[in-house]
């Protein structure tokens, strides 16, 4: 019965186009970020040599070309700004859909009249979602990869390859905790705006305002893949700073720029203790989601508001 | 008073009313009042502690007989970056909320064709929803105003001058002018779908690719902020000679400034920061100057309003008096 609620929704979803919309979204997202990429460096290389050109008129001596140890995968670095921008906003709309259409279409109430537990009803919705979601990462990782064939002239090597399924599975865990704030939203509130906008809260504090008070972070900063240092040596972010952990946007960042090796370099037990946090939220949610199904009373009359 | 005007601020008061009882929206301003308090917090106690260390300069240059004394290098309206920030980003949201509800409330309430049944226009009504929306969108820019002049004065150790108090009232207007753009959004969509939570949808999406997402690829499509604290401070290339370098990338900055043009948050955002001497190149201009500089972002951020404030009053025209095919 798992299989049938699951295949029920991704069922739904592509039917009411959604699954469509959103696939399209995360392509052009993950194609945008590789347009970006390529026309920024591109663009920094000829800046450079400008530079030299002119530090030799002068007879200053001309600084290292500072994109000469860029990684390969440096390119994609917009996908760790776009992911939780983008993807985490399109999952909590995803975790929305898959609750909310239950609730004001009457469906939930006519899927409860058969021998469906909740167990199996909420394991499907949640599978059901997973199952899109790897749909679409793995469609932007297919997207990646041609891009970086496109950009580089020359297929990915293994290591490479394996950075960037890890990038994309790590997303995938990341989008995974947004699409379940959306079903947990859902069904602690009686109206769908309600739900819409409590989720849309979540969403804020946990991108916008944690980095900021753990991290100093300011909003706009969390826009560019590149971010200057921020002091953090006043006495609040002594206390804040131990939250930081649980900055699950933040974590997700710093996982992803190791993995894509954009960031500082630091050990792979490092980096998975910031994914640590991340699936610690995955569970937490699932396991509310699975409390809040149980007790959800599906006989009652829908809101659609 | 004519009895139009009455009627119009019978509606506004009614709006301002529900706003202010709707538990979404007063969720979403909790979290701006937050947030705010703790950026302008946060920067305040920096503040304190430069000016403290200029402070101690000045003591120890006249003690020592110096004759000319560095003038402060500190911005003090330069802290309200975090919050103009937060107003950029969440006050859009609760802007797209409010408008959002404005239409859904009447709607759900089935409120809608017992005020039609009642001697008021069209216009009547999209102004008093407007007028309310301005007053709580008003209210909220004051008091955000008000908690951030007094955490400079009382965090930061520096009171704002009757000019800089002027100047973050500038920024006020423009943030109620941002905010009624995105209140105008969300009514305008809500009104026109069948299912109001598809137009909140919408109006969200919407807020995404102009907040967000046109601000991010100009901003990552910026050559200098490609390496942290900048491309040209790490080639060791002065002011003139990054001038002179990028004559030579005219087209790339065109479509580069092209796309922030598109998004009216930018606009806000720029304005804002001049204003509140966020960006060193404005500091020490007088209002005249500043308004010489910016004009072009005035021009677009009352061209949005006007746009929006019209599409609105149109939307409301339109508006069937009972909902079709929805279900309550």
């Amino acid at each position: 019965m798992t299989g049938a609620i699951a295949a029920q929704l991704v069922l739904s979803l592509r039917r009411q186009r959604t699954f469509l919309a959103l696939l399209v979204t995360l392509l052009v997202m993950t194609a945008l970020a590789g347009v970006i990429g390529w026309i920024s460096h591109r663009t920094i290389i000829k800046v450079y040599d400008e530079a030299v050109t002119l530090l030799a008129t002068t007879g200053t001596p001309a600084p290292p070309n500072p994109f000469d140890t860029k990684p390969t995968l440096a390119l994609l670095s917009n996908m760790v700004i776009y992911i939780p921008l983008i993807g985490a906003l399109m999952a909590l709309v995803l975790g929305h859909l898959s609750m909310a259409d239950d609730q004001s279409s009457g469906i939930g109430r006519l899927i409860f009249s058969r021998q469906v537990t909740r167990r199996s009803y909420v394991t499907g919705k949640m599978l059901g979602a997973t199952t899109v979601l790897a749909i679409i990462m793995a469609a932007s990782l297919l997207v990646s990869a041609v891009s970086l064939l496109i950009v580089n002239g020359a297929l990915l090597s293994a290591p490479d390859l394996t950075r960037l399924v890890v990038f994309y599975l790590l997303s995938l865990l990341y989008l995974m905790a947004f699409a379940l704030v959306g079903m947990v939203s859902v069904l602690l509130t009686r109206r769908r705006s309600m739900a819409l906008l409590l989720a849309l809260g979540v969403w804020l504090v946990l991108t916008f305002a944690l980095p900021q008070f753990t991290s100093g972070l300011r909003p706009t900063a969390s826009l560019n893949p590149i971010t200057d240092p921020v002091s953090t040596s006043q006495t609040f972010f002594d206390v804040t700073a131990k939250a930081r952990p649980i900055s699950v946007s933040e974590q997700y960042k710093e996982a992803s720029t190791r993995v894509l090796e954009i960031g500082t370099p630091e050990s792979a037990l490092a980096t998975s203790w910031r994914v640590a946090p991340i699936g610690g939220l995955v569970l937490i949610l699932a396991a509310l989601t699975a409390l809040l199904v149980r007790r959800h009373d599906y006989s009652r009359s829908s809101v659609n508001e | 008073m004519s009895s139009s005007r009455s009627r119009v601020m019978t509606l506004a008061r009614h709006e301002y009313r529900a706003a202010v009882r709707s538990r979404a929206l007063i969720s979403l301003v909790a979290i701006l009042a937050i947030v705010t308090f703790v950026s302008i917090y946060i920067a305040a106690i920096a503040y304190r502690s430069a000016l403290a260390d200029y402070q101690a300069y000045v003591a120890a240059a006249q003690a020592g007989g110096v004759q000319l004394v560095a003038p402060s290098p500190l911005r003090l309206l330069s802290l309200l970056r975090g919050a103009i920030e937060y107003i950029e980003i969440v006050g859009a949201i609760i802007a797209i909320t409010l408008g959002y509800l404005t239409v859904s409330r009447e709607r759900a309430n089935r409120t809608l064709p017992l005020l039609r049944s009642r001697p008021v226009t069209t216009g009547e009504l999209a102004t008093g929803s407007a007028l309310g929306a301005l007053g709580i969108i008003s209210t909220l820019v004051l008091v955000t105003g008000i908690v951030a002049l007094l955490c400079l004065g009382l965090i930061g150790n520096s009171w704002a001058t009757p000019y800089e108090v002027f100047k973050v009232g500038l920024v006020g207007v423009a943030s109620v002018l941002y905010m009624f753009v995105f209140y105008s959004l969300g009514a305008l969509i809500t009104a026109r779908t069948r299912v109001a939570a598809n137009g909140l949808l919408i109006s969200l999406g919407i807020w995404l690719l102009i907040v967000l997402i046109l601000p991010q690829i100009g901003d990552t499509l910026d050559a200098d902020n490609q390496i942290p604290g900048g491309l040209f401070s790490a080639l060791a290339v002065d002011k003139a000679q990054e001038t002179q370098i990028l004559t030579h990338f005219g087209t790339y900055e065109f479509i580069r400034t092209g796309i922030e043009e598109l998004s009216f948050a930018k606009h806000y955002e720029r304005f804002a920061f001049a204003m509140s001497d966020v960006q060193d190149k404005y500091q020490g201009f007088t209002l005249a100057q500043l308004a010489r500089e910016k004009w072009h972002d005035i021009v677009w951020m009352f061209a949005y309003a006007i746009a929006l404030g019209y599409g609105l009053w149109r939307g409301f025209r339109r508006q069937p008096a009972l909902p079709q095919g929805e279900k309550s």
